[in-house]
């Protein structure tokens, strides 16, 4: 298969316009589009529904409303009342990644979300943010977080050294798990597709058929990673107020 | 793999945080408290109607009460009544029993007492015609002439035997 044909080529970044910032290259990419696109599609989507802050909702403002309750929900049944604080956040992170995710559907539309270091910045924010929130709330006292209590003694040396790589290892679980799913499913999806144009007669709808199917998997995967990624969040915030 | 070239790094570290900042802001102060404000609205709402609810159902039940109250006054006050008339009506219907027996009583008395009046008047009246008759009978059978007296004092003498 030539190189052009690869399935990872629609990984690839293509600068829109050439931008250059203290001797960085911050060219406005197709990536950095696909960003403008979910940023302008939430921003949009959530006010314009709810400009006639109508009591009796229309379905679009339903919608808005679900969305709103369905974290708030999650926040307060993980963290519970400290978590208000957090609601925009997280709320702000579940929104960028479904629509990234969703965007990223869009036949030939760049999906950021398959790019690791797009996925590993957002978790190392929820990591850093999470680990000086422990701090704020326990003082020194947040490193007995690596202490098991209820353990026999002389478990810990072991156990202690694997808590913390257990921690350190949170935004790396956390963005290689949506970054792999990403990457996995588009892969999948163009390699069908590949398949469609290049099998004999008419066999190539088969792939086809299978293609539809996987679309519809990968709304699902897209909405489930979005998902995971703000109950997880949720679970870190909770794990700073809560130590063992 | 396009995901580990470093080329774009910064590009997309750098126009991740401008779009994701941008939402956050954005949401944290216009979109989230627009949907709160309706959402709070709407609950506050529902809890206005709820407790409205509740007292005009409490109203009710006082105006039942109140009806039921009523309707067992009249009912015991026409009970009241009905026994009252039904006294009344007897006391009534005693008393008019008792005149009309008066009245009959004495009617009958009084019938008695002509009765008797009238029997005397009769016997009279029998002695003067046997008298009568006795003059006459005797005046065409004998022509003697009785005289009064003589007849009375036979009639009396006899008069046992007509009773």
């Amino acid at each position: 298969m030539a190189a052009k044909d690869s399935p990872l080529k629609q990984f690839e970044i293509d600068p829109i316009s050439n931008i250059e910032l203290g001797g960085y290259n911050i060219s406005f990419t197709n990536s950095s589009f696909a960003m403008l696109i979910t940023v302008l599609v939430i921003t949009l989507f959530l006010t314009l529904t709810v400009n006639t802050r109508s009591i009796i909702p229309s379905r679009m403002q339903l919608i808005s409303e679900l969305m709103y309750n369905f974290i708030a929900q999650l926040l307060s049944d993980t963290v519970g009342d400290n978590g208000k604080r957090y609601f925009p956040f997280v709320f702000s992170l579940f929104m960028f990644v479904l629509i990234g995710n969703m965007v990223g559907m869009i036949p030939y539309q760049f999906t950021f979300t398959s790019h690791i270091i797009v996925t590993f910045a957002l978790a190392a924010v929820v990591f850093i943010g999470v680990t000086i929130l422990g701090f704020i709330n326990h003082g020194i006292k947040f490193f007995t977080f690596f202490y098991i209590p209820g353990v026999p003694f002389y478990m810990h040396p072991l156990l202690i050294p694997i808590e913390v790589i257990s921690y350190l290892s949170r935004p790396i679980s956390l963005s290689v798990r949506l970054f792999a799913n990403m990457l996995a499913g588009h892969t999948l999806l163009k390699v069908f597709a590949g398949f469609v144009v290049s099998m004999p007669f008419f066999t190539g709808v088969f792939p086809l058929a299978f293609i539809v199917a996987l679309t519809g998997l990968e709304i699902l995967i897209a909405f489930l990673q979005a998902y995971v990624f703000a109950i997880l969040t949720c679970l870190y915030i909770n794990d700073a107020y809560h130590l063992h | 793999m396009p995901q580990l070239n470093p080329e774009f790094f910064v590009s997309q570290l750098f126009w991740l945080a401008v779009f994701f900042t941008f939402l956050f802001v954005f949401l944290w102060r216009v979109s989230l408290p627009r949907i709160a404000t309706v959402l709070e609205k709407r609950q506050n709402k529902i809890d206005e109607n709820l407790s409205s609810a509740k007292e005009l159902q409490e109203q009710a039940m006082e105006i039942e009460k109140k009806i039921n109250d009523q309707i067992n006054k009249a009912k015991l006050e026409t009970d009241e009544k009905i026994k009252e008339t039904i006294n009344s009506l007897q006391e009534d219907v005693s008393s008019q029993l008792s005149s009309l027996d008066k009245d009959l009583e004495k009617k009958v008395s009084d019938a008695e007492k002509e009765i008797l009046k009238s029997k005397d008047d009769q016997m009279k009246n029998i002695n003067n015609e046997i008298a009568n008759i006795t003059k006459l009978t005797v005046g065409k059978i004998t022509d003697i002439e009785l005289s009064d007296n003589e007849l009375n004092k036979v009639i009396e003498t006899h008069k046992g035997n007509f009773n």
